[in-house]
């Protein structure tokens, strides 16, 4: 046994396997988010900044570097960053804690540091601290995850982290990634299905709950609401909250709605002049329907499901847990980031600031999301040809 | 050892397959929700959308003028302001909000409200006068927008005000003749559609989509400004010296049923319609009240009150009498100073009696009981047939709105009483229109006309000219009855009641009346005189009636002198303006 092992790694290092699929996926991706990202803010880039290729530019030259920055990952084995899973979560509770006297303010919340003239989010960093802190430790937790110690041990690991970025740069969103991740992990790493479904019935049940005392306070007066119960309230029905918390919903549902079927051509969009707050950032979908219609709206979706599929397919084939739970983990959090942005601007669940993966404005998000495919695609090179 | 037990468990494979097909459901419901958005709902976004990106702009239509016989415009259409805001491009909305409020005299809650709302453009005031516009434009305020449009604008402030009307903010009639041709007058609003981003600057690759208005068309009516005028400063001297309470005078052509003027005094000023009169205190009046008070200035006493003819509804009674044949001019009759009407004793206003008289003399006397003696002498039945062939029951059908009904018996109540008391004018009511169509219908060969005021509709340039017909009922009275009234008419007016209603060089016909009005014993009267020349031919008639004089009050003697001032300057003028032959236009 111990020969195979040694053997498939000797192989490994000869003929080194490359997933074209996923790599096609995520440049088609970047591509497509460069056009609309300069469709969606072309316009008021050029009022504000008199350059109509302002964040164009910028999203470009994010783009280009995290290309690179995949590229060098992909080629380091990914056992090599096995070793920096504790300090990754320690650098995350830094960064985080470091918002505090010294974060920065864009669009009403603090959630940017500035180090060395480039800002950072320190919620992105986080995400993938999580994902290569939780593999590593299920690795080394070998069996006795399955024991109940184990199991709330690891789902205790998230929790300090969600809760810092929820409180302290009232980024929900993001908390809720950290933990779906961490979640999704577990799951895969435990054979147990039973208490899951319970957690996710939980879960449900919680939210339910949440939003029933929401209303029914409401019923009474929207005085002792804070500004996520109004967002409840605003998501039930936008058209009564059109002019505070509803605006950015109802101006993406027009924009979608607007779009029909085949759309009003791609760089048409009458709502990114101005009237859909974010349109080249978190609301950048609905500019995608609008323009492109409901065809172009479930091409990127379908886009977004073939990607979940490559992972899938290198996960189920990835040389050993370590790297298979390292997939899991960029699965996880590119599935729920999807899920999230386009279940928000549809209107599906209440308004919370998420980013379309690699479509968004967004430098850091691009950045790291570009690390994580790389540590994929380093992952899928120890895949054995024979495997597949 | 991990990785051994990594490979024998196939678990984390399944799991993974799992989480992926979770996804992968995930995603399908937010395809299906797409679906339902972009396919279901896309049809009530698309509006919302654009409702939100176009900016309307109504070009108002001119509303088409008002011109009398002679081509005098009697309402017209001068520039005035529309101010409105464009949320997007408000820099300093406290300024606005403050400049607005002060020079248009607003309450600054109400712009607050206006200027806060989030919308394309929202419209502050309307009808604010050019000056007023300049003023605003002149501070240059940002989103702050002042467009030029028409308001309606009477020339000659009140005259005719009750027939001609005023229209409200929208430029729409609101009474007289401006809402009956609403639909001519109005015209269409042109719009100017123009798609514009979040700050309400226009996108100029839309372009713009411009209606443009089509104006109103002019309504050119039988009215005579000349005449109006007369009578009006007639009727206010009569209302003034007889310390009346209002003075109500029509004229019109008995042939074909145009008005020529038609006065209720007091007048208002169509151009401030909703001020009342300086003698009204209008402090501490509800809404309410007050809205009723201006009501009742705007009411047009020819057409929208009733009142008992008295005496000269004994017009109606000869004619009916003659038509039937119960009487005839040489019938000798004799007055005793009353009538027995079953155990009734009805009283002649000559109390010691007329003594003896013929048919002809009797209406010169304007003699009760002879009257009730005609009219007992056609019975219920032959009286009511001809009080609605003479089409008395019916409205005339007048160009105005609100026109009042007559007040009558049913047929079955009436009795002996109420007949006679009928026979003489009393014990019912009708407008003052009514009275003049029926007897303008009576004299002029029983061809019951329409009054009327419209003549034609012409779009400014002369094109397109439509010209107005009215019904005519022909036979209600013979030709011979016809002529026989208009000779007994001129008897009254040559030698008898009507005697002070008299034209030099002039055939007049007429009759006076004297009524009391309920209830019975107030002390209130109304003088009336029914006037119309040439006697023979019958080309204009007038009525004018006095509404509760001071001191005398016989229509003989305050109502007769009236008509015949007021022929005595129209009827040369008429004479030169050829209303003898018939009119064209």
């Amino acid at each position: 046994m111990a020969e195979r092992v040694a053997s498939r790694r000797k192989s490994n290092s000869g003929s080194r396997y490359m997933d074209y699929s996923l790599l096609f996926i995520v440049l088609f991706l970047l591509g497509f988010g460069l056009v609309m990202v300069y469709s969606t803010s072309s316009y008021e880039a050029n009022l504000e900044f008199g350059d109509s290729a302002f964040y164009f530019k910028k999203q470009l030259g994010a783009t280009l570097l995290g290309i690179v920055v995949m590229m060098v990952v992909a080629n380091i084995p990914y056992h090599f960053w096995e070793r920096f899973a504790v300090l990754g979560y320690a650098v995350s509770v830094v960064l985080i804690l470091l918002i505090i006297p010294f974060g920065y303010e864009a669009n009403g919340a603090k959630r940017w540091l500035r180090i060395a003239g480039i800002s950072l989010q320190p919620a992105e960093v986080a995400k993938l601290g999580m994902i290569l802190f939780l593999a590593s430790m299920i690795c080394s937790m070998g069996k006795q995850i399955r024991h109940r110690k184990g199991f709330y041990t690891v789902l205790a690991v998230p929790v300090p982290i969600a809760l810092m970025i929820w409180r302290i740069t009232s980024n929900m969103s993001s908390a809720i990634i950290v933990m779906g991740i961490a979640i999704l992990m577990l799951f895969v790493s435990c054979p147990d299905y039973k208490r899951f479904i319970i957690l996710g019935l939980l879960a449900l049940a919680g939210a339910a709950l949440i939003v029933f005392i929401i209303v029914k306070m409401a019923e009474g007066g929207t005085e002792g609401l804070d500004f996520r119960g109004a967002r409840i309230l605003a998501w039930l029905d936008p058209e009564a909250y059109a002019s505070g918390k509803g605006f950015q919903t109802l101006q993406a549902l027009y924009a979608i709605g607007s779009g029909g079927i085949l759309g009003k051509g791609l760089g048409a969009s009458m709502q990114k002049l101005g009237f859909l707050p974010e349109a080249q950032n978190d609301m950048i979908f609905s500019i995608i329907c609008e323009e492109l219609g409901l065809f172009g709206g479930i091409a990127v979706i379908l886009m977004f499901m073939l990607l979940i599929w490559r992972f899938m397919v290198i996960a189920n084939n990835a040389p050993d847990l370590f790297g298979a739970l390292l997939v899991v983990g960029v699965l996880g959090h590119i599935a729920i980031q999807v899920i999230l942005n386009i279940a928000v601007v549809t209107n599906t669940i209440p308004n919370t600031g998420i980013s379309l993966p690699f479509i968004s404005y967004g430098g850091t998000s691009v950045l790291f999301l570009m690390i994580e495919i790389g540590l994929v695609l380093s992952v899928a090179k120890g895949i054995h040809l024979k495997d597949l | 050892m991990k990785e051994k037990d990594y490979f024998h468990r196939t678990f984390h494979r399944n799991k993974t397959v799992a989480v992926m097909f979770i996804c992968l459901i995930v995603f399908m419901g937010l395809i299906g929700r797409l679906v339902y958005l972009m396919i279901f709902q896309s049809e009530y976004y698309t509006q919302k959308a654009k409702e939100l990106h176009e900016r309307e702009r109504t070009i108002k239509a001119a509303r088409g003028r008002i011109i009398d016989a002679n081509g005098e415009v009697l309402a017209d259409n001068k520039t005035v302001c529309t101010i409105s805001v464009i949320h997007n491009q408000i820099e300093d909305a406290e300024e606005v909000i403050a400049v607005l409020a002060k020079e248009l005299d607003l309450s600054e809650e109400y712009v607050r409200k206006r200027v806060e709302k989030y919308s394309a453009i929202e419209k502050i005031k309307s009808n604010v006068d050019k000056d007023i516009g300049d003023v605003i434009r002149e501070y240059e305020l940002a989103g702050v927008k002042v467009d030029e449009d028409y308001k309606r604008y009477y020339p000659y402030e009140s005259l005719a005000s009750k027939v001609l009307g005023f229209t409200g903010g929208d430029n729409q009639g609101i009474i007289g003749l401006e809402v009956i041709y609403e639909e001519y007058l109005q015209g269409e609003a042109g719009t100017i559609l123009t798609v514009t981003d979040a700050k309400g600057v226009e996108v100029s690759e839309a372009g713009e989509e411009r209606v443009e208005p089509v104006n109103g068309q002019d309504l050119y009516i039988s009215l005579d400004m000349n005449i109006q005028s007369y009578a009006t400063q007639l009727a206010l001297q009569t209302m003034e010296t007889k310390q009346a309470d209002s003075v109500s005078m029509l004229v019109m052509n008995p042939q074909n049923g145009e008005i020529l003027a038609m006065v209720n005094v007091p007048e208002f000023d169509l151009n401030n319609p909703y001020t009342l009169p300086e003698t009204v205190n209008t402090e501490g009046l509800s809404e309410e009240k007050k809205q009723e008070l201006l009501n009742a200035m705007w009411r047009n006493g020819c057409i929208n009150d009733t009142y008992e003819p008295g005496s000269t509804f004994k017009i109606i009674t000869a004619a009916a009498g003659l038509e039937e044949g119960v009487v005839a001019t040489t019938d000798n009759f004799s007055c005793p100073g009353y009538i027995m009407v079953g155990d009734r004793r009805i009283r002649c206003h000559k109390t010691t009696g007329h003594g003896a008289e013929d048919f002809v003399q009797a209406t010169m006397n304007s003699c009760n009981p002879v009257f009730v003696t005609v009219g007992l002498r056609l019975g219920v039945d032959n009286y009511y047939k001809y009080f609605k062939q003479f089409g008395l029951l019916d409205k005339t059908g007048i160009d105005l709105p609100g026109e009042a009904g007559t007040i009558m018996h049913k047929k079955e109540n009436i009795g002996e009483v109420e007949l006679a008391t009928i026979s003489f004018g009393q014990s019912f009511q009708i407008t003052p229109i009514q009275l003049a169509v029926t007897a303008s219908s009576i004299i002029n060969g029983g061809r019951r006309i329409t009054p009327h005021f419209g003549v034609r509709v012409a779009n400014t340039d002369g094109s397109e000219s439509k010209s107005f017909a009215y019904p005519v009922k022909e036979n209600i009275v013979s030709e011979e009855t016809s002529a026989t009234m208009r000779y007994m008419l001129e008897q009254v007016v040559e030698s008898g009641s009507g005697k002070n209603g008299y034209v030099e060089g002039y055939r007049i016909g007429g009759k006076t009346a004297t009524s009391q009005t309920l209830p019975r014993g107030s002390g209130k009267y109304i003088a009336s005189f029914l006037g119309f020349a040439p006697a023979d031919n019958p080309q204009v008639l007038a009525i004018v009636i006095i509404n509760n004089p001071q001191g005398l009050y016989y229509g003989g003697q305050i109502a007769a002198p009236v008509i015949k001032q007021l022929f005595e300057n129209i009827l040369p003028y008429l004479e030169k303006m050829d209303y003898n032959s018939t009119k064209s236009y």
